[in-house]
């Protein structure tokens, strides 16, 4: 009993050191996998008030640059019911069912937590299940591809970054329609790697890269970015930097999109694979 | 006693907040990360028992984390930093050893002992916490080059505030 109790006193720092050295992994190897971001969420969840008042105060000094881009976005809208004003309207329309012939439904949420130096980001945004959002929805900062939501609480959302390591998003060359898988390969948040299209495909710099329906998260034809690098790699395939429309470092207001026919979609197709 | 306890609890916050509201918002390029609340490890007085710095990483590690949303990996890291820091000051001691009641900052034992313990905490800290956010070795050189550089701008900020704190 002496000789156990001399040993624990010798050797204290030790122990001390590995017992909290073990705790903090057990957390790190826990809260670290894809799909346990939740509990990134739920720790986050005592921080979040704070975050979101830090977060108004930005937002309100860069009301300028949101305002450019509203009115752009605005216009750009406009025109394009210009064209349905156009059309032949058809005879005879029913007012009652506001999801008939629609696939996709669209809302705005304010991003209350970000980040682009780390390997593996996330970003907070502050719509949960009350209003609607689900996992597995996409997000696009209004016109281009940014992120997935990955898990929500009653008010706020989880979404993984495109500057995840973890991600990957089914994309395509607009020109040619031959697609690839975009990964991020942790360097700069502002490029991205597409990989998998094969070399005798003609690419060629400035081409534009969209997102493919193929995941049924993303709608089709959605901007990620523009080939800024193009490189042959060992195998068949090219190796293509793409240089990301969206800029991760300002994101401030988010569209997340749902797929109402993502469920029938992935019912058919499990049935074949 | 309580004045000492006061005085390191008032540097901890500050730095805290200083890493918080601060420098996690530098984002230039994905290379240079400063995490000055090292600090907080570093500066403890010498007599602090082992298992008190211990603590004191444990819980510096777990403030960050829950403000960044990144369990565990601040808290490991700083935790490894407190671990090493008796034999690190065993092996760089000064002649006259250490002077138990007196601060370990660069006031009581000069510019070039301080730059050299202040360098060896931090790339310590800086090496487990890369390495074990990333979780692997593959890009080898480029975590290498992150922490080279985050460990550059870590040091400049924590030789300012060193450089305030003795102009007092």
């Amino acid at each position: 009993m002496r000789n156990l109790l001399n040993f624990l006193l010798k050797y204290n720092n030790i122990i001390v050191f590995l017992i909290l050295e073990g705790i903090a992994f057990y957390w790190l190897t826990n809260g670290n996998t894809y799909h346990n971001s939740k509990m990134v969420k739920t720790m986050q969840g005592i921080t979040r008030r704070m975050e979101g008042r830090i977060t108004n105060a930005k937002n309100y000094l860069s009301l300028r640059e949101v305002n450019l881009q509203l009115a752009e976005e605005n216009s750009a809208l406009r025109n394009r019911l210009e064209q349905f004003n156009h059309a032949d309207a058809p005879g005879f329309d029913s007012v009652n069912d506001t999801t008939a012939g629609r696939q996709y439904i669209f809302t705005a949420a304010r991003v209350t937590n970000n980040s682009v130096n780390k390997q593996k980001n996330y970003f907070t945004i502050s719509k949960g299940s009350l209003q609607g959002v689900e996992p597995d929805m996409a997000v696009t900062d209004g016109n281009n591809a940014v992120g997935m939501v990955v898990a929500c609480s009653r008010n706020f959302s989880v979404a993984i970054s495109l500057l995840n390591l973890d991600f990957r998003l089914s994309a395509r060359l607009k020109s040619s329609g031959h697609f690839g898988s975009l990964t991020w390969d942790g360097r700069s948040p502002r490029y991205a790697i597409l990989n998998e299209i094969p070399q005798h495909i003609s690419v060629s710099e400035g081409d534009t890269i969209e997102t493919t329906a193929f995941s049924a998260v993303f709608p089709e034809g959605i901007g990620i970015g523009r080939v800024s690098g193009i490189k042959k790699s060992g195998s068949d395939f090219y190796r293509i930097t793409v240089e990301l429309f969206a800029d991760f470092r300002q994101l401030q207001y988010v569209t997340v999109i749902g797929n109402l026919k993502r469920e029938e979609q992935l019912e058919l197709e499990s049935q074949y694979q | 006693m309580i004045n000492t306890i006061l005085k390191y609890g008032l540097i901890s916050v500050v730095l805290i907040l200083l890493q918080i509201l601060v420098l996690n918002n530098i984002q230039f390029s994905g290379y240079v990360n400063p995490y000055v609340y090292i600090m907080i490890i570093l500066i403890l007085p010498s007599l602090t028992p082992s298992w008190l710095i211990l603590l004191i990483a444990f819980f510096t590690g777990l403030v960050i984390d829950l403000f960044f949303g990144s369990p565990g990996m601040h808290a490991s890291a700083t935790l490894i930093a407190g671990f090493a820091r008796p034999f690190v000051l065993r092996i760089i001691a000064p002649r006259d050893g250490y002077d138990p009641g007196s601060s370990l900052s660069m006031a009581s034992y000069g510019f070039r002992w301080f730059v050299i313990y202040a360098t060896t905490i931090v790339l310590i800290h800086h090496t487990s916490l890369f390495f074990i956010e990333v979780f692997r070795f593959t890009d080898f050189f480029r975590t290498i080059l992150r922490i080279i550089l985050s460990s550059i701008f870590t040091l400049a900020f924590i030789l300012l505030i060193e450089y305030y704190r003795k102009g007092r």
